[in-house]
């Protein structure tokens, strides 16, 4: 029979060489995702103008009620500020309007002027623009969740900054940057979901998490072995 | 090289090993867990996301509405509640609901609450408690203001938590998400708050064991052989080398066949000649020692150099765990390995 010790050993080295990697890759996306600050990686620090607040008019609104009339299907009318100024916002069944509040002048859906003035509104840096892209099918994995269409908005800075603003009511939608790309690709290689990256109930990642602690407590059960030989090894050598 | 990755996995094993199966075991309980379960979504109405078509009945304008509820207003929307148009004001510290026909603030009463609540949930439990609540704790972290908490008697004993100022059910609560949350505060080391994965405990742990994982990795590599991967090959061409054993108290030496180049401790050990060790074959306890026969010796590793005095070394003792089965050999094994009559 082989000796317990014996086993562990083995055992410890055949799991290692199944999810040795997939531990180095825990532990090493894990340290990034805990090092790097998360309201970072949110872009926080990115933005700026985010509470602005509305300004009703005393008089000059245009008044809710006409507003009923012109779209009779509407499920929200809304007020609010883009780039500090007020507008009405309407939502119906099929559509979203931006609407001047004393003309009703319809602004939707947003240029590509429009998209960048208003990006660089809630830009807290100093590069400039470089691109402007208006998707309307096919998202990039960071928007995936998103409504379309979209303006991405892509600044010129360090961090590869890209801001989404929504054509149909004038809002940053989302702000992606470098290291929130890297950190969505971490989270994927975390939890093992190579394709949505979001689903962490998957059975390869539990099979891994199996083999894992397995691999642990035999890593474990070794420590005893390993400290307990200590003793007799100085003896060894002072012979 | 491979003495100190050994040293240094051992000894941040023993620092960290334990939060690393804690780091395991949380994980894998989070997998476990089903998400539809852990949100609620499993239990909830599906039917209550639809948006209702705004009736043309008069209302209030938005500058009509109390100077005090527009004053710093982040957004005011006109949408309905329970068939009613109602304004929905949000302001950076929350939002509040007036009344669309009569611009008063509505206050969500404990039966508007377990309306929504019954509304929500499509469960199998019943009600059995409806309390107000103001301060966050545990289960309602990110609330604002006053909420009403719902909670029913189904198995998972959810608990539906409304905001009184909106009537929007902001939090569902249950057996799995508690079971979840518990774990997660041990996935991310935060024991007071279970939000914050950037803190500094977590991160001084993850620094130390990534050196785990580092060196264990690292030491992956010395850790197999050829030899390990021989069932890989067909049995014809196994090379095979004639190890002969001599112990002292046994009058006859014994023969065993070993694959070529498999490590001799652990081939032994499958041919039941059990060496002394504590450690297992890793090279740390320095008990297995067998003396060759002939010389020239082989080479001592750095393990050996450590573990075997001098003059033992060059009399030909070296550790049956840091050999291989190379050659034809002959041992000698210390006194009593070998049973008598084998």
């Amino acid at each position: 029979m082989l000796k317990p010790a014996v086993i562990a050993r083995n055992l410890h080295k055949w799991l290692g060489l199944i999810v040795g990697l997939q531990i180095l890759i825990w532990l090493a996306t894990g340290l990034y995702m805990v090092v790097v600050d998360i309201d970072f990686i949110h872009g926080d620090s990115l933005v700026k103008n985010m509470r602005d607040v509305i300004v009703v008019p005393d008089s000059k609104l245009l008044s809710m009620a006409s507003l009923r009339i012109r779209y009779p299907d509407a499920t929200q009318i809304g007020l609010r500020p883009v780039m500090g100024k007020t507008f009405y916002t309407v939502t119906t069944a099929t559509d979203r309007y931006l609407l001047d509040p004393e003309t009703g002048v319809v602004h939707s859906p947003l240029g590509e002027k429009a998209a960048r003035e208003i990006a660089a509104y809630h830009y807290a840096g100093e590069a400039p623009v470089i691109s402007a892209r208006l998707i309307n099918a096919n998202p990039p994995m960071e928007i995936q969740t998103r409504r379309l269409p979209l303006w991405r908005i892509d600044f010129d800075d360090r961090f590869a900054t890209s801001f989404y603003i929504d054509p149909q009511n004038g809002s940053l939608v989302t702000r992606r940057h470098q290291y929130w790309r890297i950190f969505d690709f971490l989270w994927m290689l975390h939890i093992m979901d190579y394709e949505d990256r979001s689903d962490a109930h998957n059975l390869l990642l539990i099979f891994a998490q199996i083999t894992g602690l397995t691999f642990a407590i035999t890593g474990l059960w070794l420590l005893f072995y390993s400290f307990s030989g200590r003793r007799t090894k100085r003896r060894a050598a002072d012979k | 090289m491979m003495r100190l990755l050994k040293n240094v996995h051992k000894w941040v094993g023993l620092l960290i090993g334990l939060q690393v199966l804690v780091w395991l075991l949380s994980g894998l309980t989070i997998s476990l867990l089903d998400p539809e379960k852990v949100s609620g979504k499993q239990w909830t109405s599906k039917s209550l996301t639809v948006a209702e078509t705004l009736e043309p009945v008069t209302l209030v304008e938005p500058d009509e509405l109390p100077a005090g509820i527009r004053k710093d207003a982040l957004g005011i929307d006109l949408t309905t509640r329970n068939g009613k148009p109602v304004y929905l004001v949000r302001h950076a510290d929350g939002e509040t609901l007036v009344d669309a026909a009569s611009a008063s603030v509505i206050v969500i009463d404990r039966s508007g609450a377990e309306q929504v609540a019954r509304g929500d949930f499509t469960g199998d439990g019943e009600i059995v408690s409806i309390e107000s609540g103001m301060a966050p704790d545990m289960e309602t972290r990110d609330s604002r203001g006053s909420y009403w908490k719902v909670s029913f008697s189904d198995h998972a004993n959810t608990a539906i938590y409304i905001s009184a100022s909106t009537g929007d059910v902001f939090e569902r609560r249950n057996s799995f998400w508690r079971v979840r949350d518990f774990f997660w505060m041990l996935h991310i080391m935060d024991y007071p708050g279970r939000e914050n994965f950037n803190n500094p405990l977590v991160i001084a742990v993850a620094l130390i064991a990534i050196w785990l994982g580092i060196s264990g990795f690292m030491l992956l590599f010395g850790s197999f052989s050829r030899s390990d991967f021989f069932f890989l090959k067909s049995p014809g061409t196994r090379g095979e080398v004639v190890i002969t054993l001599i112990d002292p108290g046994v009058k006859q030496p014994q023969k065993v066949k070993l694959n070529k180049g498999s490590n001799l401790f652990l081939s032994l050990a499958t041919h039941d000649v059990s060496l002394a060790s504590i450690c297992g074959g890793g090279g740390e306890c320095g008990k297995c020692r067998v003396r060759f026969e002939t010389a020239p010796w082989p080479e001592a590793n750095t393990i050996e150099l450590g573990l075997i005095p001098k003059r033992r070394r060059e009399r030909g003792y070296r550790l049956a765990c840091q050999q291989v089965a190379d050659r034809d050999m002959t041992l000698n094994l210390p006194e009593g390995t070998l049973v008598p009559g084998q």
